[in-house]
């Protein structure tokens, strides 16, 4: 009974799908038929929403001058506010209870690990506010040592994201109730996200018959480590060129100085 | 008691409050004492302060529920009272860190750069 069952529901499924995957073909078919669009799907620029955002980010900024250092809205019309260390808990509370903002949701809690900065570690915020439809990104930054407030106290969905931030990179979080791993095996050494931890990292761990017990051993990969040398003949980033030498300076008085 | 009281907000934890007028009047002009102590012309105290008037001058003016609610535009008036209570925390706090005044410490250089 249970056999021809399962077999009816596996026929009923499988001639379901087929109906399906069948008739959203033939839907393609006639949307390709249909549409003579040839521009390419690139999102248009909301200047409204851009612009409202921007007056936001500057409201913000008037607020709380003391610890935000810039405000930036993207070219995805996502609002960036980058505070000092310090004002993590003030710029928090500011935004979770004032009544213009009300960002009462945390919905993320990352790093950003860039080692040629001084800090390194760019400690990256989002919150959501129900009341106002809109999302905004807070980013502060740290180097290896200093630690960062928690924003536990002030939003409790922090406390499992500051973990996997301590236990990825190495951030420590002052005054977080639990800051232990989170992610990483009981013994492990090391923050696997650094961008300087190697991405098959510095031990494996093996079942060792004679000893009875699983052991960590120095990584042994099959394959030398190949480089590439991924450079492109074209610039990658056009709109972001440096200007190649300032000309240099002249007090008044000075004779120009020649060129080479 | 002016009227019917809803039987639920609808919300979880949120109970019907009995008296929101006197509620809220209370909450704010807890607020506005609170912001007299930081300096006139911080931002925060101008924008919070014109904000909280307006709305406790609605307060003061309409004496039904659900014309209050929709004119103070916050959601129910039970949100409404929570959100005051947030905000007087939250002045009571700023009064301690003072974030009106000027920046602590400037980035390091090339800090907030991107790309690279």
């Amino acid at each position: 009974m249970a056999a021809s069952l399962a077999r009816l529901v596996r026929g009923g499924l499988g001639r379901g799908y087929n109906l399906a995957r069948s008739s959203s073909l033939q839907q393609q078919q006639s949307r390709q038929q249909s549409s003579t669009e040839t521009r390419p799907t690139i999102r248009p620029s909301d200047a409204v929403t851009h612009s409202q955002l921007s007056a936001f980010g500057e409201y913000v900024a008037e607020m709380m001058p003391k610890y935000i250092q810039q405000v930036e809205v993207t070219c995805y019309n996502e609002l960036e506010v980058m505070i000092h260390p310090d004002g993590v808990i003030p710029v928090l509370t500011f935004l979770k209870d004032h009544t213009n903002t009300q960002f009462r949701i945390m919905t993320d809690l990352t790093a950003v690990d860039v080692p040629s900065r001084q800090n390194r570690f760019e400690i990256v915020y989002h919150l959501l506010s129900m009341r106002y439809n809109s999302r905004i990104r807070i980013k502060t930054y740290t180097d290896e040592l200093s630690p960062v407030d928690s924003a536990v106290p002030v939003f409790i969905a922090a406390n499992w994201y500051e973990r996997e931030v301590w236990d990825m990179f190495g951030v420590f979080f002052a005054n977080h109730p639990d800051l232990r791993r989170i992610l990483t095996d009981y013994g492990f050494e090391g923050h696997p996200l650094r961008k300087d931890f190697p991405l098959s990292g510095y031990v494996e761990v093996r079942y060792d018959d004679e000893l009875k017990r699983v052991v960590a051993e120095p990584v042994e990969l099959s394959q030398e480590f190949r480089k590439f040398d991924l450079n492109s003949p074209w610039e990658v980033f056009p709109a972001h060129r440096e200007p190649k030498e300032a000309a240099a300076k002249l007090e008044a008085g000075d004779a120009p100085s020649e060129k080479k | 008691m002016a009227g019917l009281l809803k039987k639920t907000t609808g919300l979880v934890g949120l109970a019907v409050s009995h008296s929101p007028h006197e509620h809220l009047s209370i909450l704010y002009s807890k607020i506005l004492a609170s912001l007299e102590g930081m300096p006139r012309d911080a931002a925060y105290r101008k924008y919070t302060e014109q904000l909280i008037s307006e709305r406790f001058d609605h307060v003061k003016a309409e004496a039904d529920v659900e014309k209050l609610e929709k004119k103070l535009n916050g959601g129910q008036i039970e949100e409404v009272i929570l959100q005051a209570e947030c905000e007087l925390t939250l002045s009571r706090k700023m009064a301690e860190w003072k974030p009106w005044e000027p920046l602590i410490e400037e980035p390091p250089p090339n800090q907030w750069k991107w790309p690279i």
